[in-house]
């Protein structure tokens, strides 16, 4: 990719003697929105810290709008970094977080109190320069870190699980401010998240990642319909998921259901497209729960455990009821290999 | 890097001339040997000094178990806004000068202090008793001066009880005694090893109090050890207290971290 | 267990714990000649008779110099290494906690000794050096404690936010750290002062001709006389020691941090 803008060549990542992530290589074009996704543990947040500087690759390198900075300390990268806990300094006012970097750069004082105030607009916090942080909610300190990065325009913003500590509603405001920001000045950001809805909703292209690997690369409609293998089916909610093998369908506990022609692989089924009521499988309803537009089952079979839904029209099958289903192959999405 | 400049000052400054000082006990007219040993123990002032300061230890650690307990369960139980208040009396006298803190005790146990004032006055006694320079008058310096350590580690230890632990005691038909047996006692036992350590510890190194209460009569293992080096120069004895010292100081210590670790 | 019952027990406890400085204090007030309670009449003068004592007066300067710069020594010494302690994790964490907190299970008159018989005197230390860096080490433990517990109540993440900010580490210690743990250093202060001041074991050894810490001076004046004026002083060190306790408790919080 020619327009990389950030650019991860074959990095391994380490603490001590534990191998965090190997041989990742990422290139990320000016401008984008990219997400790094994936279960905790699995690499992610540790090469966003390994862009910020705050942690050494023990090989590979790091590019940023063509320099290397692989040798660069952190203080001098011009990387901007949003924590998880916000990490404001508490004995300063929401002017000087914000004024906190100018400072360090020697900027004018009139300059300083135009580009806090500017940007403590942007986040409509300009009413609340003179607060301390412990004195404004989790959504207001949460906007405040994002100004104290943002005021120094980095090249590149990292943002780490940032809304986790907000509550729902919340969350959702603020993944389309973020968005707004985001269109608005054209930075580059990579935004660190386990929340598989977040992730797709916000970004221009998902990194989900696996045991310090890249499982998966792609637009939020790429992965979301195409996963490629069976964990990022998973992930991406194809809860039914079964080995394919010469025209089989393998059970959990074994049996071959002959009629399915796909290749050797596997084949996933949300649970929106499962079948129920009439089919060659049968099974018990162990649970069943309203879920505003549909019912959600639970279903105990010799194949092993099903999640299926069905219209909240319906009246809904009860806990204990046996019922026949189908895992039509048609609505199956293909993989290549098994769970 | 940073942590080094501290370890080195404290490890030159603290532990090589402690160590060479413990070294002495092993040496007798330039010679390694262990007879500075065996002349130590056989000699009968060494023997009582040895015991009484045991006794003295356990004794004062004992009492003040028994009175803090009671003292801290009852600070405890005050409602919120008082309780930090009367804390703050407890932990008070820590910061007060130890000489003062045990002077005191002269003005009350002295010939003329408020005690014998009173047994003369009843018509006890005629003539003033001796209470100073016992050991009894050394007990009671210690228990004033060590008793606040046990009550802070048994109200801390009864802070980090679970909130509700007594509460669901209660509810579920345990009367204060069978609380105070079941949940309170075993939940608070940590801290009861934690405030024994440090008033036994802190009473059998103690220094002042025996000085002061006890004087020559009532040695103990510290101010034996400043007379015999004072007195008879004599850097055997010395360097022996000195490991009898640290080795039950250090022992008892260890012996509390097995203790509070064992629990599950 | 009854209300009357709690009282009774706490107020039992205190007064055998504090009630014998109301008593030293009133023993001070005698207007008499000798040690009673109570005082054979009311006065101030052993009071201002302390003030009198020139060996008094030069103790207790040696004891405030020793509190003062013995402990903001042990303060430059043990703020690093607190820092490292709860920041780093170091090879051999386990052994500096250990070889920093000695000072404090280690007795204090053995450490005396040592020093006396195996640093001043071959090296021809003078005792007032030796002191001063007894009284450090005595005070490193504490300082070490208070600043890593305020350190660890501060999250490290908030330093890596002024390093991409633009601060060196070091800036960022100064800049974010520092203010953030300030009360905490200064309640190590204070400990250490009181502490420093307070202790015996330590200096008993470490004296010599016109150099006693003032307790040492305290324990020597009273084996030779019998008059109220140590338990005047006593009481005056009561109070100060109170007095900073309260100052501190009322503008810092002091009893969080200790």
């Amino acid at each position: 990719m020619s327009e990389s803008f950030v650019s991860l060549k074959n990095l391994t990542l380490a603490y001590g003697d534990t191998v965090a992530v190997s041989q990742l290589s990422l290139n990320i074009r000016k401008g984008e929105l990219i997400t790094l996704l994936g279960p905790s543990g699995c690499g992610k947040t540790t090469t966003m810290r390994a862009i910020a500087g705050l942690l050494s690759p023990r090989s590979g390198s790091i590019e940023i709008d063509g320099t290397d900075v692989t040798k660069v300390p952190a203080n001098k990268r011009g990387v901007g970094l949003v924590f998880q806990s916000y990490a404001l300094f508490p004995h300063l006012s929401t002017f000087e977080n914000v004024a906190f970097g100018l400072r360090l750069r020697k900027v004018s004082n009139g300059e300083i109190k135009k580009r806090v105030e500017q940007s403590l607009d942007t986040v409509e916090l300009g009413e609340l320069a003179n607060r301390k942080p412990s004195e404004l909610s989790g959504g207001q300190q949460q906007r405040l870190s994002l100004a104290r990065s943002l005021v120094l325009e980095p090249k590149v913003m990292l943002l780490d699980e940032p809304l986790s500590n907000l509550d729902a509603r919340l969350r959702l405001d603020m993944r389309s401010e973020l968005q707004r920001l985001q269109r608005n000045s054209g930075i580059t950001m990579v935004f660190v998240t386990h929340d598989q809805g977040e992730a797709l909703a916000l970004a221009d292209r998902v990194v989900l990642m696996k045991d310090g690997l890249i499982e998966q690369m792609g637009t939020p409609t790429e992965l979301y319909n195409h996963p490629s293998t069976v964990f990022a089916a998973d992930f991406m909610g194809f809860e039914n998921i079964f080995e394919v093998r010469e025209g089989a369908l393998i059970g959990r506990d074994g049996s071959k259901i002959s009629g399915y022609n796909a290749p050797s692989g596997s084949l996933a089924w949300r649970p929106g497209v499962v079948s129920l009521g009439s089919g060659p499988f049968h099974g018990t309803v162990a649970g069943v729960s309203f879920a505003g537009e549909m019912w959600e089952y639970v279903i105990t079979s010799p194949l092993g455990r099903i999640t299926a839904s069905t219209p909240a029209g319906n009246p809904p099958y009860p806990i204990g009821a046996t019922l026949a289903f189908d895992l039509p192959e048609q609505f199956g999405h293909q993989i290549k290999g098994a769970g | 890097m940073l942590a080094l400049p501290a370890v080195l000052f404290t490890a030159t400054l603290f532990l090589l001339p402690v160590l060479v000082l413990l070294s002495e006990g092993f040496r007798v007219d330039d010679a390694w040997s262990l007879q500075g040993y065996a002349d130590f123990i056989s000699k009968p002032l060494n023997q009582t000094v040895f015991f009484r300061t045991l006794k003295l230890g356990f004794l004062v650690a004992g009492v003040s178990a028994v009175i803090g307990y009671a003292t801290a369960f009852s600070i405890f139980h005050l409602p919120s806004k008082h309780r930090g208040r009367i804390f703050g009396l407890v932990v008070l006298p820590l910061m007060i000068s130890p000489v003062a803190r045990t002077y005191a005790w002269i003005v009350i146990l002295g010939r003329t202090g408020i005690v014998n004032d009173a047994i003369v006055g009843l018509g006890l006694s005629d003539t003033p008793i001796r209470l100073l320079f016992t050991e009894t008058a050394v007990f009671l310096g210690l228990l004033q001066l060590f008793m606040p350590l046990m009550i802070i580690s048994l109200i801390s230890a009864m802070e980090n009880l679970p909130n509700d632990a007594v509460a669901a005691a209660r509810v579920l038909g345990a009367n204060w005694l069978q609380v105070f047996l079941k949940v309170i006692l075993p939940l608070t036992k940590e801290g009861l090893v934690i405030g024994g350590t440090l008033v036994f510890t802190g009473s059998l190194t103690a220094y002042i109090t025996p000085a002061i209460l006890g004087g020559a009569k009532v040695l103990m293992l510290e101010t034996l050890l400043y007379q015999r080096v004072n007195v008879a120069n004599d850097f055997v004895s010395a360097g022996i207290i000195a490991t009898i010292l640290i080795t039950m100081s250090f022992g008892s210590n260890l012996l509390f971290k097995r203790i509070a670790t064992a629990r599950t | 267990m009854g209300k009357w019952t709690t009282f009774l027990i706490i107020g039992l406890t205190l007064t055998f714990l504090i009630g014998p400085f109301f008593i030293i204090i009133a023993a001070g007030l005698s207007a008499g000649e000798n040690l009673a309670f109570p005082p054979e009449g009311l006065s101030l003068k052993w009071y201002w008779a302390v003030f009198e004592v020139e060996s008094f007066r030069e103790s207790f300067a040696l004891s405030m110099f020793l509190a003062v710069f013995g402990t903001l020594s042990a303060l430059v010494l043990g703020v690093p290494a607190a820092y490292a302690l709860s920041r780093y994790r170091l090879p051999f964490a386990e052994t500096v906690k250990t070889i920093v907190a000695a000072p404090i299970i280690v007795p204090g008159i053995i450490v005396g000794l040592g020093l006396l018989r195996y640093l001043v005197i071959p090296l021809n230390f003078t005792v007032s050096m030796a002191l001063f860096m007894a009284h450090t080490a005595l005070v490193i433990p504490y300082a070490v404690r208070v600043v890593t517990a305020s350190l660890e109540n501060l999250r490290s993440d908030m330093e890596e936010a002024a390093i991409l900010l633009g601060c060196t580490r070091f800036g960022a210690f100064v800049k974010v750290v520092l203010p953030n743990i300030r009360g905490g250093v200064l309640a190590a202060f204070i400990l250490g002062f009181v502490t420093s001041f307070n202790q015996v074991p330590v200096s008993l050894f470490l004296s010599g001709p016109g150099v006693r810490t003032l307790p040492i001076d305290m324990l020597a004046y009273m084996e030779i006389t019998y008059d109220p004026s140590v338990a005047a002083l006593s009481a005056l060190l009561a109070i100060m020691s109170v007095g900073i306790i309260f100052l501190a408790e009322k503008f810092l919080g002091f009893s969080r941090y200790v």
